[in-house]
């Protein structure tokens, strides 16, 4: 068995389904990485994503044009962050408690949407045409390089997008004005507000930004990667997504390294359930324990600096 | 007086909080151009407060503000800045990865091609300004990485290059050496001979006579008046601001010490900053006696207190209260030995706001079994516990039953003491007991520290106000650079002069001369 | 009594809030619905009324169905409550009603008690178990300081995973058509207190005890007034020289008790045998009232028949009329933020205090006078 399982994941096509399934994270992730540079705990990127998966799917079968669905899912996953961002900055609802609402709205508000929109009940599978879905692309030259081609090429656009941001979401970060205001709110909000930064401003952009990445995340689920939306979809990723930058240490390619472990854990998943006498239930657990274990390390690690320097003082434990 | 002659005139300012403390009342504030105008106070008599309100950090419940002969509305700070106001926080407001240059620029940061930051710009910007305004600074540096001094520069400069012409220091001079002080000075007189206007609140008189033109003396929230600087004397800027006469009544006889109960020795502590804040600090409290430290804040005294309670970690040293160790331990274990705190910053340790008086005083002694019953509460023992408590220490409150961060400073204290101080403690260590709060509370919890003492506990006094240092305590060390450069075993001698000289590291004693606080 | 003033103004607020979420819901309703009248009247006023031709009718019916729905709720309300008053943001009890549900099952299939207390045991097992299972999150928090929002988010679903392993591989009962376990015997079955079929169970009076358990374990006992300290502020808690990591662990291990109590009851009370195929949700409608419930024990059988009030309301409406029942989590959405929003309304809170200072400021100077006069 255990000759099986490595013959399964050293193939290229294993690769190629990691990058596949690392992508939806690493949008979601990178939404954390830059709520939370702005000071901002965006927990309700799983309840985006959601809402969002599925109206790309539904804009997109409105106009039947993919991009009209994933610019839909976009901004309706903006949308949804500056509503929680209103709650949460305007009206000081706890952003946990205001992303955990959000998240309710995932849950049960997109069944009871897609009811009131299509007459359809948990998901969307008649809707879905080809010219709905985000098409896939061949780089020319990489696609005919032997293995690499086969891992890196042919992929859905957004798939290179997702890893495209990576770098984007670094470049902003660290190169711009908006990203040096995103630091300053985050690592000290009285010192940018003091020279006139408009806190509150910027942590509307940063949650924007970071619902827009969850909403292009789940676009790609529903319009790539289940090819339809259903109401088990997301399925945690908005969560794991968290531990992910949290794993990263909240800087973007760090962030990617800890989704691609994650995508790793979930593309294992898929390939040993597929082996003979393994629990395919057991096997869903991989990727959640994995963060759990990841977390435990960074947390250790972090722990282990910060005494080190031993200011562990104002810490309760 | 010509209208024209103020560059900001605050007219019947108030400000009530939402937890309903009102920190000012009907403030008249009118500042010169061109001056250094001083504003003074105690801790909590307002100053901040009516500072941030110019510098629009906080909204006024009432009153009016006029800038350069303009009605302002004050809504945030970037519509203070652009009146030419600016401020520099006592705390300071700078982003501690970021650069020096960085900082600088923050929210005006120059741009290439609309979006990205041009650094090397910022950097320009950044020494051209220095060299003009005579603020010198690294520009590249990160801003974790440099001293205190630079760091006021560059927040002094982030004023500046932003069109300040009206500087609020908010006391600037707390945190910087004597060499420091004198730079800041030299740089201010040569920022107001180039016609800006300096709003400086301190409450150090001779900085204060030093350099400022006049003085707006605040108290409780409300203003005292405005004077000239040279035409008052210290005794009288004394008097304004704490009220009544420098020398304090506290009554209390001679103690009788024996027997050391707290005994400091060879503490040693590095901070994150690397900088040498504990330096072989060691000294003993006996029974009976009220030790006091004293010196500038910022040289050791709050890190000391840290570490007899726990809350931080020494690098080297020991501390026993009679015979047994309280480093590296629990506070609970810390309690049990007698020892008590009356914490610096009580709204961070000392007090759980939402919580009630009765849930306050009793955080010490919940699990002692007059206060329960079997799994339950003794509900009739906490109340009549914490009745008798408010009654002792004249809480003036509805009820135990309302949110101590409904009452006034004066009373959120008595909370504290009244907790720390009915323990039957063997050790209390009362860090700035009586900071900002009203005169009233003020003699009252000094009464009754020298009442425990004098009924055999040891205490250890930690306070920045020199008067209450040298009156309340018995014998008294100076701390300076993290070091004891001076022990007195008798204060009633002592005079503010000489005093002075030791916490400003002018003058220090013999190593001999020190070494007898240790009392072996 | 100014005091009394902020109560009343705090009172009214929660109630605008609530009608504001309503307000909401009525414009999702109207927007959607090609009978949007029907659908309202169903929604507000179905649980407990009957529309006959004669006009309103008193369903008693529905007031059961309501309170037996309310029995697991009530738990997870709790256990929320406990949890948060140590600030402590543990979202695992939806998967711990699931594990306390299926591990109360099997004990009410396996083991062999011929007795009135074997759903006692089947209940105390479950809640050990959940106990258990929290030292998890709790564990990793006060030891490494791991955010136990992120941790027990990943133990739902791990929990999960590992009931439906268990379910599908050792327990399941083949001769079914779906996956279930064996029947639960008939002697670990919670009775209904009437035998209506409501399945309003002594569940409900369980619960209702545990209410008043909770109340007087968070405001009448040395535990429960550390976990709200150190809820309030923790930095105080420390340096009073309270346990404050035992207090976390405690907190969340109590939540875990509470949730998996909750599962096991609902389970051996409303079905024949453990066939849930995945997160029941009342882990997340425990968060909702206690939210509504100011964390506050006594106030949650309150917010928890509100909630099940509109959850019957909405299946009502879904039954009824075109408008499904997921409306329920609109609704429940917007009485979450608005409920929760310190802001909302402030400003008249602030007028409020603004002229209770200026009283007390007042009250003061004339008290002061006084005693002048009189030293004099």
């Amino acid at each position: 068995m255990f000759e099986q399982f490595l013959s399964t994941i050293l193939k290229a096509e294993f690769l190629f389904s990691v990058i596949r399934i690392t992508a939806p994270i690493l949008f979601a992730a990178l939404g954390a990485v830059v709520a939370e540079k702005a000071g901002v705990v965006n927990i309700g990127l799983e309840g985006i994503m959601m809402i969002s998966a599925l109206f790309g799917v539904l804009f997109s079968y409105w106009t039947q044009s993919w991009l009209i669905g994933v610019l839909g899912a976009l901004v309706i996953g903006v949308l949804l962050s500056l509503m929680m961002g209103f709650f949460a900055f305007k009206l000081k609802t706890d952003i946990i408690l205001a992303g955990i609402a959000v998240n309710m709205l995932g849950a049960g508000g997109t069944i009871f949407l897609l009811y009131m929109f299509t007459g359809m009940r948990g998901n969307t599978g008649a809707l879905v045409t080809p010219n709905t879905l985000i098409p896939v692309v061949n780089i020319p030259l990489i696609k005919d390089i032997p293995i690499l081609g086969e891992v890196l090429s042919g992929h859905s656009v957004l798939t290179y997008v997702a890893f495209l941001f990576v770098w984007l979401l670094w470049a902003v970060l660290y190169k711009t004005s908006i990203g040096l205001d995103i630091r300053a709110v985050g690592e000290n909000p009285d010192a940018a507000g003091s020279v006139g930064i408009s806190v509150e401003r910027i942590k509307y952009i940063a949650i924007a930004i970071s619902g827009a990445l969850a909403g292009l995340g789940g676009a790609f689920m529903s319009m790539y990667y289940s090819q339809g939306w259903n109401s088990g979809m997301v399925a945690g990723r908005g969560f794991i997504a968290l531990a992910a930058q949290a794993m990263g240490r909240g800087e973007p390619l760090g962030t990617m390294l800890s989704s691609l472990l994650f995508g790793l854990a979930q593309a294992l998943r898929t390939k040993v359930s597929g082996l003979q006498g393994v629990s395919s239930y057991l096997v869903s657990v991989i990727p959640y324990v994995v963060t759990v274990i990841g977390l435990v390390i960074y947390a250790a690690s972090t722990m282990q600096k910060v005494k080190k320097h031993h200011t562990k003082a104002q810490k309760g434990a | 007086m010509e209208q024209e002659d103020f560059v900001v005139q605050m007219k019947g300012i108030s400000k009530v909080y939402p937890n309903g403390i009102a920190a000012n009342q009907h403030v008249d504030f009118f500042v010169r151009k061109g001056e250094i105008h001083a504003l003074m106070g105690e801790n909590g008599a307002g100053k901040s407060t009516l500072m941030k309100i110019l510098f629009g950090l906080e909204e006024p419940t009432d009153g009016e503000i006029i800038v350069n002969g303009e009605l302002v509305h004050l809504t945030s700070p970037s519509v203070a800045i652009s009146k030419g106001i600016g401020m520099v926080h006592q705390h300071f407001m700078l982003v501690p990865s970021l650069t020096v240059a960085e900082n600088i620029v923050l929210g005006m940061a120059p741009k290439k091609s609309g979006i990205i930051v041009d650094y090397k710009k910022a950097v320009e910007i950044t020494e051209e300004n220095a060299k003009r305004f005579n603020l010198l600074v690294d520009p590249n540096a990160k801003v974790m990485d440099i001293p205190v001094g630079m760091k006021q520069k560059v927040e002094i400069l982030k004023a500046l290059v932003r069109g300040a012409r009206i500087l609020i220091l908010d006391e600037p001079t707390a945190v910087l050496t004597t060499q420091e002080t004198g730079e800041l000075f030299k740089e201010l007189v040569s920022l107001k001979e180039q016609g800006f206007t300096i709003v400086f609140i301190s409450h150090k008189l001779n900085e204060i006579k030093q350099i400022t033109d006049r003085l707006t003396i605040m108290r409780n929230g409300k203003s005292m008046g405005v004077y000239e600087t040279a035409g008052i004397s210290e005794a009288e800027i004394s008097r304004l601001m704490v009220g009544r006469d420098v020398v304090l009544s506290v009554q209390k006889e001679k103690s009788q010490p024996e027997g050391s109960v707290l005994k400091v020795r060879d503490l040693e502590y590095t901070n994150k900053w690397n900088k040498k804040v504990l330096d072989g600090v060691s000294f003993s409290v006996r029974r009976g006696e009220i030790l006091g430290i004293a010196g500038v804040e910022g040289n050791g005294q709050r890190e000391l207190v840290e570490m007899l309670f726990s809350l931080n970690v020494p690098d080297a040293g020991t501390a026993t209260v009679n015979g047994e160790n309280i480093l590296q331990t629990e506070q609970r274990a810390i309690r049990e030995k007698g020892v008590s705190l009356v914490p610096e910053d009580r709204m961070v340790y000392g007090i759980a706001g939402p919580a009630t008086i009765e849930e306050n005083v009793i955080s010490d002694r919940y699990t002692k079994k007059q206060f329960n019953k079997g799994a339950l509460f003794n509900v009739k023992g906490i109340r009549s516990e914490s009745d008798h408590l408010i009654a002792d220490y004249r809480i003036l409150c509805k009820s135990r039953k309302q949110q101590v961060k409904m009452l006034s400073g004066g009373n959120i204290q008595k909370v504290v003491v009244a907790r720390e101080l009915s323990s039957k403690p063997k050790l209390i260590i009362a860090d700035q007991p009586t900071r900002g709060i009203d005169v009233g509370a003020t003699e009252f919890i000094r009464a009754k520290i020298v009442e425990l003492s004098r009924a055999g506990a040891a205490v250890l006094l930690v306070s920045a106000d020199l008067n209450e240092v040298i009156e309340l305590s018995d014998s008294l060390i100076v701390m300076y650079g993290g070091k004891i450069v001076a022990y007195f075993d008798d204060t009633s001698q002592l005079d503010d002069m000489v005093m002075g000289e030791y916490m400003l590291g002018l003058k220090h004693q013999t190593d001999e001369e020190i070494r007898r606080v240790c009392y072996e | 009594m100014s005091n009394r003033r902020l109560l009343v103004f705090n009172i009214l607020r929660g109630v605008a809030a609530i009608m504001l979420a309503l307000a909401v819901a009525a414009v999702f309703i109207f927007l959607t619905s090609k009978e949007p009248l029907t659908a309202m009247k169903y929604l507000l006023l179905g649980p407990l009324v009957s529309f006959k031709a004669t006009g309103l009718v008193f369903n008693s019916t529905g007031l059961f169905t309501i309170l037996a729905a309310m029995i697991p709720t009530i738990f997870t309300g709790l256990a929320v409550c406990v949890m948060f008053s140590a600030n402590q943001f543990n979202l695992a009890g939806e998967g711990v009603v699931m594990l306390g549900g299926f591990v109360g099952a099997l004990c009410g299939i396996y083991l062999k008690i011929n007795s009135p207390l074997h759903p006692v045991v089947c209940v105390l097992v479950a809640a050990a178990v959940g106990g258990v299972i929290m030292l998890i999150p709790a564990l990793l928090k006060v030891k490494l300081g791991a955010s136990e929002m992120v941790t027990s988010l990943m133990l739902n679903y791990i929990i999960m995973f590992v009931v439906l392993h268990f379910l599908n591989y050792n327990f399941a009962d083949r001769t079914k058509g779906s996956t279930q376990t064996y029947p639960i015997l008939d002697t670990a079955r919670i009775p209904e207190i009437i035998a209506n079929g409501t399945k309003l169970t002594w569940g409900f009076v369980i619960a209702i005890i545990f209410v008043v358990l909770v109340a007087l374990f968070m405001y009448r006992t040395k535990w429960g007034y550390a976990i709200r300290m150190i809820g309030i502020n923790q930095s105080f808690a420390k340096y009073s020289g309270m346990q404050v990591g035992a207090m976390i662990v405690l907190s969340q291990v109590i939540g875990g008790v509470l949730s998996g109590m909750g599962g096991s009851i609902e389970v051996l009370g409303r079905f024949n045998s453990f066939l849930w195929k995945e997160l029941p949700g009342y882990g997340w409608a425990g968060i909702t009232i206690a939210i509504l419930a100011k964390n506050n024990p006594i106030f949650v059988p309150f917010a928890a028949f509100f909630i099940a009030y509109l959850n019957k309301g909405c299946q009502q409406m879904a039954t009824y009329s075109d408008v499904p029942s997921e409306m329920i989590d609109i609704i429940q959405a917007a009485i979450f933020l608005f409920f929760a929003a310190e802001q909302f309304l402030a400003k008249y809170r602030q007028k409020i205090v603004v002229k209770n200072t200026q009283m007390d400021l007042a009250n003061q100077a004339k008290a002061a006078a006084n005693a002048e006069g009189g030293s004099h």
